[in-house]
């Protein structure tokens, strides 16, 4: 009798241990068979949506409450947990740890940008099936990719052939590998017509998109579309020591000397002027712009003119961003009602052609300028100014400083200031009375 | 009192340099007076480079002009002491004085370093000797210290080159791997060198005998935009010159910002495009303001 109690206690005990274990299983006491009928009882447009071929694991089972609390929530979607994060509570490591790139929607946890949470006709519940996913936000990509004349065709296959789609580990660009690594997996490198397409050089070292583009080109062997003459030629040892050398990849030559010996017409006329645009005789040289075997852009430059500028010239570049947004702004703003007049940007830093103002290599002027005076130098596009505008010119002295003439940066500035016509103060009232001080009240 | 003494000096010691350079040197500049003309009543057009010393001799490179502008700096004010000019120097974008009253030019279009005696008269290019390899120099900047030594900010070979008076190679420090563009350097009474990164709007250190640079102060850009040049007084803050900005960065010998002075504009007291600062030991700054085409002049103030 005395053992009775003890007994009865420690059954309770064990009881009372294992009831949060059976709540986690069915925290909502749902009835047996319950789970997900009562659900679709009311949802029941998901019937449908649950034909589809793949199922999100937690839905086929019937397991709502995975994913939703069903009676309140402090998330969207009577979610369990934020919906950036709910999707790695079971696919925790989606994005590596130590990811080199990775995929800017994984990161966020925007999975479903991707993602069907419920069920989809594609494998891994995708919205979309094969390119058509990737190229719906990579438009660009898509579109070069269905106009170029030679495709790549891995491409074509599908962009996971090449991209992990979440996040690499091992490479930018979400790559699975590095490059060559990565292209080296179906090109062969050892075989004859390989080597001779590359002048015997050991390009199974060299990074290979300096010379291909990846998602195909309008050239043949995919080069990009703008390419070096000695590489179009495969003279390569025109610039790289011959390929049997210990180095074969080794310039003859650093910087700007080994480009001097096509192009010295050009840096010889670069190196006589006052001022140089200093990064052309550092180290790297021409190549802080251009690139040395071939380029999307024109010129082989590296990138777009306006990005390429705007990698060193970064608070330019970010005011005049600055200005774009909050002018698209205003004019979205003014389409009800008639709109203020006066730009807040120039036009041709907004069109990425920094080169219609300023010499990209040297120049005789302050600031790179093209033309000395910045009356000629505006002239050029505002060609009214030189018939019908404020007294210009070297003999029109700026009252505020006698050894400054007046001339259009006088009164603007080509970067854009915040200000209507890119003038430097709020009101043109304000900036005439700087020189005009007999108007000031 | 026996025990202050002891908590003094521990508070000294927990002062950090920062604080002391802040203490010292976080001042304010208070404008003093422009300089525009030449002897002859000519205007400054451009002017990119310039030189002081505590002797009171003002060198300006007067860039638009193709010449050099010699002053003395007195109590009354800054009198125009005479040009100084050369065929071969058309371009005069960095400007230094040496102990001996030689003015050190850095040609733009040359890219070499001209020297003037201290009567004016022309005496050649520097000729670096026994440079090791690479064999090209390009300078972007020459500083000169105490003892006359020049500094060259070698862009091509990635370098600052220490030189004797007689330009013979002493030593050479490279540049830091992570870095943007070096546009200027500095060096300070100590022999430390100081590196500005404009991309970068960086600055790094290497003392006398370092044999690489270290990271001063990693990004001032929220202090400045565009910063192009550097000096450095004599208590060893940093004087960074915002060129497009308009503005003047002092920094603590530790990289603390000490403060952002001086703004963008045409009135005096105001800066357009400023492209080099100098500073002397009777506390005044001497500013290139290029897109003013005059030079002005600072004194710091507590």
């Amino acid at each position: 009798m005395p053992r009775a109690p003890v007994t009865v206690l420690g059954l309770a005990l064990l009881v009372l241990a294992s009831a949060p274990a059976a709540g986690e299983e069915n925290p909502f006491r749902l009835k047996p068979g319950a789970a997900g009928k009562v659900c679709l009882d009311c949802h029941t447009d998901f019937a449908q949506k649950l034909k589809r071929r793949f199922v999100h694991t937690p839905v086929a089972s019937g397991d709502c409450a995975g994913c939703h609390s069903p009676h309140a929530s402090a998330h969207g979607k009577l979610l369990s947990a934020p919906a950036r994060s709910i999707c790695l509570t079971c696919h925790e490591g989606v994005v590596p740890a130590r990811a080199v790139s990775a995929h800017r929607v994984a990161v966020e946890g925007n999975c479903v940008a991707c993602h069907d949470p419920h069920a989809s006709d594609h494998k891994a519940n995708l919205r979309r099936a094969g390119n058509d996913l990737c190229t719906g936000c990579h438009k660009a990509v898509g579109d070069a990719v269905a106009r170029v004349k030679f495709k790549h065709r891995p491409v074509s296959d599908g962009c996971l052939g090449c991209h992990d789609p979440h996040g690499s580990e091992g490479a930018p660009r979400l790559l699975k590998r590095a490059v060559p690594a990565l292209c080296v997996q179906c090109h062969k490198p050892d075989s004859p017509g390989f080597a001779r397409q590359h002048a015997d050089y050991p390009v199974a070292r060299a990074n290979c998109t300096s010379c291909h583009d990846a998602h195909g080109s309008g050239t043949p062997g995919i080069l990009f579309d703008t390419v070096h003459a000695p590489v179009a030629g495969r003279r390569c040892g025109q610039c790289h020591n011959p390929a049997t050398a210990a180095e074969p990849f080794a310039t003859r030559r650093p910087g700007f000397e080994l480009c001097r010996g096509c192009h010295g017409a050009m840096v010889n006329d670069a190196l006589s002027r006052s001022r140089l645009h200093w990064p052309l005789a550092d180290r790297t040289g021409c190549l802080n712009c251009h690139q040395a075997h071939a380029s999307r852009q024109k010129k082989l430059l590296d990138v777009p003119e306006a990005a390429l500028c705007g990698r060193c010239h970064r608070d330019t570049a970010e005011r005049q961003a600055r200005l774009a947004a909050l002018e698209k702004e205003e004019r979205a703003a003014a389409s009800k009602s008639r709109g203020e007049k006066g730009a807040l940007t120039h036009q041709p830093v907004q069109e990425g052609s920094c080169s219609t103002c300023h010499q990209p290599h040297a120049s005789d002027n302050t600031f790179l300028m093209r033309q000395a005076s910045p009356v000629e130098g505006c002239g050029s596009c505002h060609d009214w100014l030189k018939h019908n505008s404020h007294p210009m010119g070297e003999k029109v002295v700026d009252t505020r400083n006698r050894n400054r003439s007046v001339d259009c940066l006088s009164c603007h500035r080509s970067h854009g200031t915040g200000y209507r016509y890119l003038i430097t103060f709020p009101a043109p009232t304000e900036l005439c009375v700087q020189c005009h001080k007999q108007l000031r009240r | 009192m026996g025990r202050a003494l002891p908590l003094l000096l521990i508070l000294a010691a927990a002062v950090p340099p920062g604080g002391a350079a802040l203490a010292a040197g976080g001042g304010k500049l208070r404008f003093v007076t422009a300089v525009y003309l030449d002897d002859r009543g000519g205007g400054m057009r451009q002017p990119e480079g310039l030189a002081c010393d505590d002797r009171g001799t003002l060198v300006v490179g007067d860039a638009g002009g193709g010449r050099l502008l010699r002053y003395t700096v007195e109590e009354a004010g800054v009198k125009p002491a005479g040009e100084l000019r050369a065929r071969e120097v058309t371009a005069p974008i960095r400007v230094q004085l040496t102990s001996r009253g030689d003015t050190l030019v850095l040609d733009g279009r040359e890219r070499r370093v001209a020297r003037f005696d201290a009567r004016g008269e022309f005496k050649g290019f520097l000729r670096p000797e026994g440079v090791p390899d690479p064999a090209t120099i390009v300078p972007r900047s020459v500083k000169v210290d105490r003892s006359d030594r020049v500094y060259l900010l070698d862009v091509f070979s990635a370098r600052v080159l220490v030189l004797d008076a007689e330009g013979r190679y002493q030593r050479h420090v490279p540049f830091p791997r992570d870095r943007g563009f070096f546009s200027d350097l500095a060096v300070d009474a100590r022999g430390t060198i100081y590196l500005l990164d404009s991309l970068r709007a960086a600055l790094h250190a290497a003392g006398q005998q370092a044999r690489e640079f270290s990271p001063l102060a990693k990004d001032l850009r929220a202090h400045l935009s565009f910063p192009t040049a550097l000096a450095v007084d004599g208590r060893g803050v940093l004087y960074v010159v915002d060129q497009n900005g308009g503005g003047i960065v002092l920094v603590g010998q530790d990289g603390t910002v000490l403060g952002r002075q001086l703004a963008t504009g045409w009135n005096e007291g105001l800066l357009y495009y400023p492209s080099q600062a100098c500073v002397n030991e009777r506390g005044q700054v001497f500013i290139a303001d290029r897109g003013n085409s005059r030079v002005q002049v600072f004194a710091v103030t507590r």
